[in-house]
């Protein structure tokens, strides 16, 4: 009914090809679309700046990580040393006089080559093992980053991000700050759809399910597996990069710790592996829900509904919030890409009950 | 999938309660953001600090505000995590904050552009950046009380002073792994190379819950004076370490964050000795802790355990409040209300020579020093309680200074 398929004929290729076949899921993105373009108009500055923006640009490198991770099916634990990258090559670039969108391109790259180093493992481990690997990288990194004041920025450890133009456009303001990122948030967005309908993506899926197998119908698993881990790596230092100058515009070597890189793999995995939508849902919900719950607390706390020591009350969004994941994962273990999947299939053929899938 | 949507409605309905946010008691109160770390990293001080707190505006709502205002803390969990502090802040600015304190480092540093610009008081008491006691870079920006550079020149000195002075000693500075940790390493080289002593620097891994590795060097190197500068459940670690390796407790100094429960933590005989440093006298024997007893906690008024009462942490606590409440006082004297961001800074750069009846060592606020002069002293653990073995004093300030120029200079150019 909602999502009526009556009607829509596919008389070429490249319409049952498309990203969105139906009419139903088109208008739906576009109309995310236009919201999301919209939001300055009609948000204030504090949800703009504190919950969209960092919002979108977490769901970018989510949405990087779900490449490596959901499609390729390589675990990466150190993704927050991946960011750190990218974010302080942009910054050292900008400084050196490089206009910023090539020190984007060059945080993507200098990202890209590190991260192949350390995903040079993966050609020999996989699963447990790989995740050992890049966690030695987030360690490594860190302790480079804080020991190398040339890189961190001398005692203070903080790098102010240097006045930027992107494409002629001061990146200034809160507008403006949340264009670049919903702009970078859409191109990773198409990107990796696209990928995961092209030969590469279907390579990368075949290495995922298992990599010998991939082998023997011709697809060179070390080949696609060092490509994954540089697109992903690219993506995650730009994605570094933006959080930097779009959001932190102060970076610190704590922004980029190993809870991060945990936060991250909690994001792809609560929102769903390899799901474009669960990205945008898991970092959504691993950002903003302790958020919300602090306040929601806190608020009822103001009002004396519950009395209890601040230490606790400080605690009770961390036990909401762990039940919450418990929950979801109890409820759903596909994450919560699997939850809205659901939603959509009921109302493929509502009102009738059954799906065919 | 009638429970699924269940859920969801119930989701929403909680989200929409949790964005329509809090509304606030009182439109003539001033407002104090105290977005803290109460759950990860800061956990072994923000209890008791923010305690102290709220305790101490409680007293002076009780004694009836200051020029017919009252105040109101506004209290958050940040977690450590920046994007939440950036959050909490936005929303605290937006409810009408004119003071933020973030008791993190990594927050109060993602801060410093956005309350520059603002015009949003941020102090940032023993934590955040050193350099920003240069007022004039750093307007809107407060340590207020001695930096980290501060504290290792007064510790130094006291060595110098009272230790049998420090030509030709060697002293290890054992530290956690992080900026933190290193922050006061240039100023100790400097001040080492004025006194012709030997400094060595010694790494140990965050957290600190294993330090053994990093005490085998020290030990190798026989230092005669040990400074320990970490936080948390590593110090005990590190006093506890340094005996097991032949380092008399009385040759064991720590920054300022050592605490009672440190001590009780290495055991209250094993920890008598250690030194550390001060800024805030510990107890109840002043008269604010008096009237604070006597208004606040014994009738019942406290936010948290009277247990609290007059350590370390709560006394600090109290000290960061009485001098942003002082500051607002002047700015209200001498601008009248409404306080904004921008008179809360000129009333807090008025302040001179204000000691909280010796609680704490007089702090003289002007444009130029936002530090308020580095004054600490260094006191003993006797067993039962923290002991002042010296007066308040400052030294070395001229190194420390030099420091902070160099990079508030560096922040200026953008760095």
């Amino acid at each position: 009914m909602f999502y009526r398929q009556s009607g829509v004929h596919h008389t070429r290729y490249q319409t049952a090809r498309r990203l969105w076949p139906l009419p139903a899921d088109q208008r739906l993105v576009w109309l995310l679309l236009a919201l999301a373009v919209a939001a300055p108009l009609y948000m204030s500055d504090l949800y703009l700046s504190s919950y969209m923006l960092p919002w979108l640009i977490w769901s970018a490198a989510a949405l990087s990580l779900t490449l490596l991770m959901g499609v390729a099916g390589q675990l990466h634990f150190g993704f927050a040393a991946v960011m750190a990258i990218g974010a302080y090559t942009s910054i050292h670039l900008t400084r050196a006089g490089v206009p910023f969108e090539l020190a984007l391109i060059g945080a993507g790259l200098m990202s890209a080559a590190i991260g192949c180093i350390f995903g040079a493992a993966a050609l020999r481990v996989k699963g447990l093992y790989l995740v050992m690997a890049t966690l030695a990288m987030q360690y490594l990194v860190d302790w480079t980053i804080i020991n190398v004041p040339a890189i961190s920025g001398g005692a203070q450890a903080t790098l102010s991000t240097p006045d930027v133009r992107f494409l002629f456009v001061p990146l200034k303001g809160d507008a403006m700050l949340y264009y670049g990122a919903l702009l970078w948030a859409v191109i990773v967005t198409l990107l990796v759809l696209n990928i995961k309908r092209t030969s590469f993506g279907r390579a990368l899926v075949a290495v995922r399910d298992k990599d010998f197998a991939a082998s023997v119908i011709g697809v060179n698993p070390f080949k696609f597996k060092l490509l994954a881990f540089f697109t992903s790596s690219f993506l995650g230092g730009v994605s570094g990069a933006v959080l930097a100058f779009c959001y932190y515009q102060a970076v610190t070597p704590e922004q980029f710790g190993f809870n991060v890189s945990i936060q991250l793999v909690a994001m792809v995995l609560v929102g769903g592996l390899g799901s474009v939508v669960g990205a945008y849902l898991g970092a959504g919900f691993v950002l903003l829900v302790p958020i919300i719950l602090t306040n929601l607390v806190a608020g009822a706390a103001v009002a004396g509904w519950i009395s209890v020591s601040s230490n606790l009350l400080a605690h009770i969004p961390l036990m909401v919030y762990g039940a919450l994941i418990i929950g979801f994962i109890l409820f759903e273990p596909l994450g919560l890409a699997k939850i809205y999947d659901n939603l959509r299939k009921y109302f493929l053929v509502w009102p009738f009950r059954h799906t065919q899938s | 999938m009638k429970g699924f949507m269940k859920g969801l409605v119930g989701a929403a309905t909680m989200a929409a309660v949790g964005f329509s946010g809090t509304a606030s008691a009182d439109d003539n109160a001033i407002k104090f953001g105290l977005l803290q770390d109460f759950t990860a990293v800061y956990t072994f001080v923000t209890d008791e600090y923010n305690q102290g707190q709220r305790d101490y505006l409680r007293l002076i709502n009780e004694e009836g505000g200051i020029h017919d205002h009252t105040f109101e803390a506004i209290v958050r969990d940040t977690g450590n995590e920046p994007q939440r502090g950036i959050e909490a802040y936005n929303r605290a600015r937006r409810e009408g904050a004119v003071l933020v304190d973030f008791l993190s480092t990594p927050v109060s540093r993602a801060a410093v552009n956005r309350v520059l610009e603002d015009e949003v008081v941020m102090i940032t008491v023993l934590h955040g950046r050193g350099d920003a006691s240069e007022g004039q870079t750093f307007p809107f920006v407060f340590p207020m009380m001695a930096t980290y550079w501060s504290q290792a020149a007064v510790l130094l000195d006291y060595i110098d002073r009272e230790r049998g002075g420090l030509e030709g000693k060697r002293i290890a500075h054992v530290y956690i792994d992080s900026p933190f940790g290193r922050e006061p390493v240039p100023v100790m080289r400097e001040i080492a190379e004025r006194n012709n002593f030997e400094v060595r620097t010694f790494a140990y891994p965050s957290p600190g819950n294993e330090q053994s590795a990093t005490w085998s060097d020290v030990r190798r190197f026989r230092p005669d004076f040990v400074v320990l500068w970490g936080a948390g459940g590593g110090q005990a670690v590190s006093v506890r370490e340094a005996i097991r390796n032949g380092i008399p407790q009385e040759n064991i100094l720590s920054v300022v964050w050592m605490a009672e429960t440190d001590a009780r933590t290495i055991g209250t005989e094993m920890a008598t000795g250690i030194k550390r440093f001060e800024a805030v006298a510990t107890g109840t024997d002043y008269p604010v802790m008096q009237r604070l007893m006597e208004k606040v906690i014994e009738p019942g008024h406290g936010a948290g355990s009277s247990d609290n009462v007059g350590t370390t942490y709560y006394n600090i606590g109290v000290a960061s409040m009485a001098v942003a409440v002082e500051g607002a006082r002047i700015a209200l004297e001498e601008f009248g209300p409404p306080l904004t961001g921008d008179k809360l800074r000129q009333g807090m750069e008025m302040i001179e020579g204000f000691d909280l009846d010796g609680m704490m060592p007089p702090i003289t606020l002007t444009p130029e020093d936002h530090q308020g002069g580095g004054y600490g002293r260094v006191s003993t653990w006797n067993g039962e309680t923290w002991e002042p073995v010296t007066d308040w004093f400052t030294a070395y300030q001229d190194v420390v200074w030099e420091e902070i120029e160099k990079d508030a200079a560096g922040f200026r150019e953008g760095r």
